[in-house]
């Protein structure tokens, strides 16, 4: 994905929810793309199936795809590749499953979408597909409906619905948000083994950054629709470079550390996308801002190897960031 | 399945107690109506005019007439017309519905076809130029009565373009032929049809940004496959829980139509024999209708729960 730009054309002016954000995955490799709500990560992972809204519209950028261009591509070709090539899992399983047909159906009609498979074989697919995303007594629950479901197997049925064509590219999009806690494990280890079996990259949208540490070899952070910083998950836990990241992973309790150690918030909310401050979309709420990042938007360079960040300042000149960060 | 049947079992049973307590009303009412079936004979003198009340029980206290009556319904015969002796009442309802219900499908098909479709397409090019056109057209149709629309069909088709029609569509003495049915049907379907599509409109707006509908897209179905299975389907939903209401609204707007057209169906008997005070026929009309509504009621209710499935009886 190269400087891709989602813009909303709303009345009063158009507002640009994805702002040159560029990157790329490799097969079989699991990213993680984390951020507040309003971020532009949704928007973001919907482009890669050109899935944005009305009145969003993609305005910029180029979506490789191995050859292709998904943003150039015709109605038809886009939708062969929709679901077959990338799938997509969403985040509230109770609303994105058609109340009214039954789940068997709807896995079934995926997989018939791109003639895979023929009829027949994806019909007597579907049970087994039920039974690989772990639905227990998959053969007597085809026949049920939505509403016959429980969260966590909706979420099962979803994920079945999306591996069915087995792509090569599955984005998940906070797939354990709407779910209970004890649940939320069950489905990223299910994710996890999938990808593996079929080995498909991962796009996991979260704000968990527990998830993204056991799941992720990459993060992606983003802020205001640009990507903030991004490098190997192990690299970013332990020197993240821009102080939004720092923030985020301060801002999670631990375990681990000492009980006296403060968790950080970070005072204040994301900026509005139509009115968005000049210079660095951060240093509103920076406790580390000097005069340049009120003027000038620092570029996403390289900080260490494989690591880039968006910042003038960068963390790790920083002395003591903790006594800073409380005042 | 049990559960349905015994759930219609027991709707049956209700719209039979409505239809007798309908009659039963009408019965005690109609007899506060002045004068009698008998006013217009010819060489009327009190005698004879006794001899005919007398004839067919109306000058029995009320209660007693009523006995009789109720006696006649559970033997399946609906009496005699007063008027028209000799004619006997339940064959000319059954003949007369079947005239009405033939006009009344043709309208609900009006209705539902025109309705859906002006408010599908409408939705899915919602703020273009035909959603525009298709949403004034059904504001426009709405709140128009079906009888301005059944003159101004018949100035149209019968006086204006009398020369290309011939006076086919309706023209023609005597009912029966297939052309005289659309533009009666058009008449009293087009206001509902506005209706339907309104709400098909608002309906399907909603559920084409339901998350399903995107997980439908996801998919890589074709437009075709997301806009009827996935969104329509859930559209329907609400247009079916009005069509009950909707179809009783035909029924009684036949009233007026087929006395504009002479149509000689339920819906003119109901007005020429309340006006020649033949007692038998009203109540007959009334009760047909009655359980009209009933049944047609019912079918709304037994097609929901297959249209939606979180519904059980």
């Amino acid at each position: 994905m190269q400087d891709l730009k989602v813009q909303f054309f709303v009345s009063g002016g158009t507002v640009n929810a994805v702002d040159g954000v560029s990157f790329e995955i490799d097969r079989g490799e699991i990213v993680g793309i984390v951020g507040e709500s309003g971020s532009g990560k949704t928007m973001t992972a919907l482009s890669l199936l050109r899935l944005i809204p009305e009145p969003g519209r993609i305005t910029n950028g180029r979506i490789l795809y191995g050859e292709k261009d998904v943003a150039q591509m015709t109605d038809e070709e886009i939708r062969e590749f929709r679901g077959n090539e990338i799938a997509m899992i969403f985040q509230d399983p109770m609303t994105s499953l058609n109340p009214v047909l039954r789940i068997g159906f709807q896995v079934e009609e995926a997989m018939i979408a791109h003639q895979r498979f023929s009829n027949k074989q994806a019909k007597e697919r579907v049970v087994p597909m039920l039974q690989r995303v772990r639905i227990p007594a998959a053969k007597d629950r085809v026949r049920d409906y939505p509403h016959q479901f429980s969260g966590g197997m909706r979420q099962r049925a979803m994920i079945a619905m999306g591996v069915s064509n087995e792509p090569s590219l599955l984005i998940a999009d906070e797939p354990t948000t709407a779910l209970d806690v004890t649940v939320q494990a069950s489905i990223i280890e299910l994710i996890r083994d999938l990808s593996r079996e079929l080995r498909a990259s991962v796009i996991l949208i979260t704000h968990n950054m527990a998830l993204v540490a056991s799941l992720c070899n990459r993060v992606i952070v983003m802020y205001a629709g640009r990507i903030v910083e991004q490098g190997p998950t192990r690299a970013i836990f332990k020197n993240p470079q821009h102080p939004y990241t720092w923030s985020l992973l301060r801002s999670m309790p631990r375990v681990d550390e000492k009980e006296k150690e403060r968790l950080i918030s970070i005072k204040g909310l994301p900026p509005d996308l139509g009115k968005m401050p000049p210079g660095c979309k951060f240093h509103p709420r920076c406790k580390f801002r000097v005069d340049r990042c009120f003027t000038e938007e620092p570029p996403l360079d390289e900080v260490d190897p494989g690591q880039r960040a968006r910042c003038w300042v960068l963390m790790k000149n920083i002395a003591n960031p903790e006594a800073q960060a409380q005042t | 399945m049990r559960g349905t049947l015994l759930y219609i079992g027991q709707r049956l049973v209700l719209i039979a107690v409505t239809t007798v307590l309908v009659s039963s009303i009408v019965f005690l009412l109609l007899h506060q109506i002045p004068g009698n079936a008998f006013l217009n004979e010819t060489r009327q003198t009190p005698q004879a005019l006794a001899a005919e009340l007398h004839r067919y029980g109306l000058d029995l206290p009320l209660q007693s007439q009523y006995v009789n009556w109720v006696q006649g319904v559970l033997h399946g015969n609906l009496g005699e017309s007063l008027v028209n002796r000799q004619v006997k009442i339940t064959p000319l309802l059954v003949r007369e519905t079947s005239v009405s219900a033939t006009v009344g499908f043709f309208a609900l098909l009006v209705t539902v076809g025109l309705g859906l479709l002006l408010g599908v397409v409408a939705a899915l090019r919602q703020n273009t130029w035909i959603d525009y056109l298709a949403s004034s057209t059904a504001v426009v149709g709405y709140s128009i009565p079906s009888f301005v629309i059944a003159i101004f069909g018949l100035l149209v088709f019968g006086h204006y373009l009398y020369l290309w029609t011939q006076g086919t569509f309706y023209y023609v003495p005597g009912w029966g032929k297939l052309e005289q049915i659309p533009v009666p049907a058009l008449a009293l379907g087009l206001p509902y049809a506005s209706y339907v599509a309104r709400l098909t409109r608002a309906s399907m707006l909603e559920t084409i940004r339901t998350d399903y509908v995107r997980t439908a897209w996801a998919k890589g179905l074709k437009a075709r496959v997301v806009v009827v299975r996935h969104a329509l389907r859930n559209a329907l939903i609400p247009v079916v829980t009005i069509l009950g209401p909707l179809i009783t609204g035909i029924i009684t707007g036949s009233v007026v139509i087929e006395n504009i057209f002479g149509i000689p169906g339920l819906g003119k008997e109901f007005v020429t024999s309340i006006l020649a005070r033949d007692y038998n026929i009203v109540i007959g009309v009334f009760t047909f209708y009655a359980a009209l509504v009933g049944l047609a009621n019912l079918t709304v209710d037994v097609i929901y729960p297959i249209l939606d499935p979180r519904i059980r009886y």
